[in-house]
């Protein structure tokens, strides 16, 4: 009963300046909101970074002989390629896999040479494995109809003076070291927004490469897309456990530290973001309480007076205060909540920085996302704020001395 | 029989440099059923004798034995439960919890009490119809007289069905009529009810309604009169 009565009396002494307790819980709202909706955005934009960075480059998984990863020659070949394709599809979380021939050479135009990596593959799979076909800008994706066909960048391009259909030639060690070359015809141009893998990188098909290099089996490294990202190392340790230690399994964490600094900051930084946002929000929640209990002097002595305890007096202010932030903070909440998934569905089109963003690889649609534990993490920080905040309006009621307060008035 | 046994009580304040002696060895007996006004000069001492019968300050010397009850033997916590059971106040102002009615405020004592629920409404509804505010029950204090709020003042001071009821100048911010209208009220608690009144005051009309006057002068007791 009568923790009922202190429950009652803070709510209403909760309205009893309408337009102050107003404001707090509006900034309480905006704070959580605008929090979770900045903090969805950079996530959005990192994990689409990330994500497009694996699809189009990185790829999730990858294997190679052990050798190769020390030296990348073309003798380090993987051994019996075929096989351990085959033994992975026995995973349930493998998509797509697809091998490659990976080699570093020289590519020459009638005018330039430049070093490349070139990437020997099988279209037929590759396309399902990887984007970089979807940033064809010119030209078709290696589809044979021209002898030795090339996909190269457009960047590449340029500083070669080639166009479709111009010859160039590849130069580069075969399997027993000797120094081979090949004629090839641009079939097709991509512009992937990262500028030095347009400029580094060309798909040329595995068996045009293979022949070249004087081994028609040839696989230096398979690639391997699996069901969610972000499992990758698990995952790469499940599938180095069913094959020899003459492979090398690794996953994109492994393979690219960027991406996995940049994945991993990404996280304290947000929690940076909201962490400032709620203390400059719990700042202004204890000021408006100390106000509140400080006008209140003679009536919290009275209250005390006539047999009100410390305990229930200290416990209505905590509640006040309470009260406050759980308005705010759900509907703060919510709403973050709906436009994370309204953009996070429509994009939000930052079309206008786009040349900046592209330098870096950024997609100019940024789709802000964020997971529920993110959702969960943010609403116990808020949870531990309030009390935070709630503590010290409610130690000032505490402190109040009966007596004193009663006869200042 | 007394009801209040206060034993050479002192009190000394040392906020300043030099100390102030409020109260100089009081003692006194208050029996049940008496109508007491304490009078005296500014700074004779009025305030503090009532605080620290009603438990709100400590003496610096002496005691006060309550129904067989030493006082300054209870520690806070028994203290704060002592008045909300055995004592009812009204102060000068700031007597009521502006967000609650009138019978709120007073329901407001019960509830914290912990009392049974079922008979608040009942009880709130005749102490306000003892005060003659039955029809304000479900006013706003800022909806009342200055007058009206010491009226649910005092019957929130007897909700708790108190031993003694201390008043410290409970008359002093309101007009005459509204001072007589009250020390009515108070008057017919105290003869119809039984009601044991020790209030403070100034007022020359309201030292004429008691039945016991207690002079102090710089915190002794100057006379003491029965009428
Ligand atoms: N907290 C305090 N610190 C220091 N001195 C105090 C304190 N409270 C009261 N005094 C002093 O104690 C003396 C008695 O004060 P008290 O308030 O009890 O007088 P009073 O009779 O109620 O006066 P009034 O008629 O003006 O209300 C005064 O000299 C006063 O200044
Ligand atoms: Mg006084």
């Amino acid at each position: 009963m009568s923790s009922r009565a202190i429950i009652v009396l803070s709510w209403k002494n909760v309205w009893r300046n309408p337009v102050r307790s107003g404001i707090v819980i509006l900034s309480v709202v905006v704070a959580t909101w605008s929090g979770i909706f900045m903090v969805g955005f950079f996530n959005g934009m990192t994990v689409q970074f990330v994500r497009d960075q694996l699809q189009n480059y990185t790829s999730h998984i990858q294997i190679h002989d052990t050798r190769y990863v020390d030296e990348s020659l073309p003798e380090f070949t993987i051994r019996e390629a075929d096989q351990i394709i085959n033994s992975l599809q026995a995973f349930d979380f493998v998509t797509q896999v697809t091998p490659r021939t990976v080699i570093n050479g020289l590519i020459s135009s009638a005018n330039n040479n430049y070093g490349v990596t070139i990437e020997g593959v099988r279209p037929d799979l590759e396309v399902q494995t990887t984007a970089i076909h979807s940033y064809l800008i010119e030209g078709e994706y290696l589809t044979g109809s021209l002898r030795n066909p090339v996909f190269i960048g457009s960047d590449l391009a340029q500083k070669l003076a080639v166009q479709l259909r111009s010859r160039i030639v590849l130069t580069f060690q075969d399997k027993q070291g000797n120094i081979t070359a090949g004629a090839f015809r641009i079939e097709g141009i991509f512009k992937t927004p990262n500028k030095a893998f347009n400029e580094g990188n060309i798909l040329v098909r595995a068996d045009d490469l293979n022949r070249l290099l004087g081994d028609e089996q040839a696989v230096h490294e398979i690639i391997v897309m699996v069901d969610d990202y972000m499992k990758s190392e698990d995952y790469a340790l499940q599938i180095q456990s069913v094959l020899s230690n003459e492979v090398v399994v690794r996953s994109w964490k492994d393979l690219s530290p960027m991406l996995k600094y940049i994945e991993s900051s990404m996280d304290i930084s947000m929690y940076l973001v909201m962490v400032i946002l709620i203390i400059a929000l719990c700042f202004g929640v204890i000021n408006t309480m100390l106000m509140a209990v400080l006008e209140r002097t003679a009536e919290l002595g009275m209250l005390r007076a006539v047999g009100l305890n410390k305990f229930k007096s200290f416990t209505m202010i905590m509640l006040e205060t309470t009260f406050l932030t759980m308005i705010g903070s759900p509907l703060g909440l919510l709403l973050g909540w709906s436009f994370n998934a309204w953009y996070g569905e429509k994009g939000i089109d930052l079309a206008f920085f786009s040349k900046g963003l592209e330098l870096y690889g950024f997609n100019s649609m940024i789709y802000p996302e964020l997971g529920l534990t993110y959702y969960l993490d943010i609403t116990l920080l808020m949870l531990l704020a309030t009390v935070f905040s709630a503590i010290f309006p409610a130690l000032k009621a505490l402190k109040l001395n009966p007596v004193e307060a009663i006869r200042k008035h | 029989m007394a009801i209040i046994d206060i034993k050479n009580i002192t009190k000394v304040y040392n906020s300043d440099q030099i100390p102030v002696h409020a109260l100089n060895g009081i003692d006194l007996q208050i029996e049940a059923g008496e109508f007491t006004a304490i009078v005296g000069p500014s700074g004779s001492g009025k305030t503090t004798l009532l605080n620290i019968l009603g438990g709100l300050d400590d003496p610096t010397s002496g005691n006060i034995n309550i129904n067989g009850v030493d006082l300054f033997s209870l520690n806070q916590k028994q203290l704060t439960e002592y008045r909300l059971h055995h004592i009812g106040f009204v102060f000068q102002s700031y007597n009521l919890i502006p967000v609650l009615t009138a019978r709120e405020n007073i329901e407001f004592i019960l509830q914290i009490q912990g009392k049974d629920a079922k008979h608040f409404r009942q009880r709130s509804l005749e102490l306000l119809e003892a005060v003659g505010l039955v029809d304000k029950a479900d006013k706003m204090p800022s909806e009342l007289s200055g007058g009206q709020q010491q009226r649910v003042a005092v019957a929130r001071a007897l909700a708790s069905n108190p031993d003694f009821v201390l008043a410290d100048e409970p008359t002093a911010n309101l007009d005459s009529a509204s001072t007589s209208n009250l020390l009515d009220i108070m008057a017919t608690m105290n003869s119809e009810l039984g009601i044991t009144f020790i209030f403070s005051t100034h007022d020359q009309r309201v030292v004429e309604r008691a039945t016991r006057i207690v002079t102090l002068v710089d915190g002794k007791i100057f006379s003491d009169e029965n009428r």
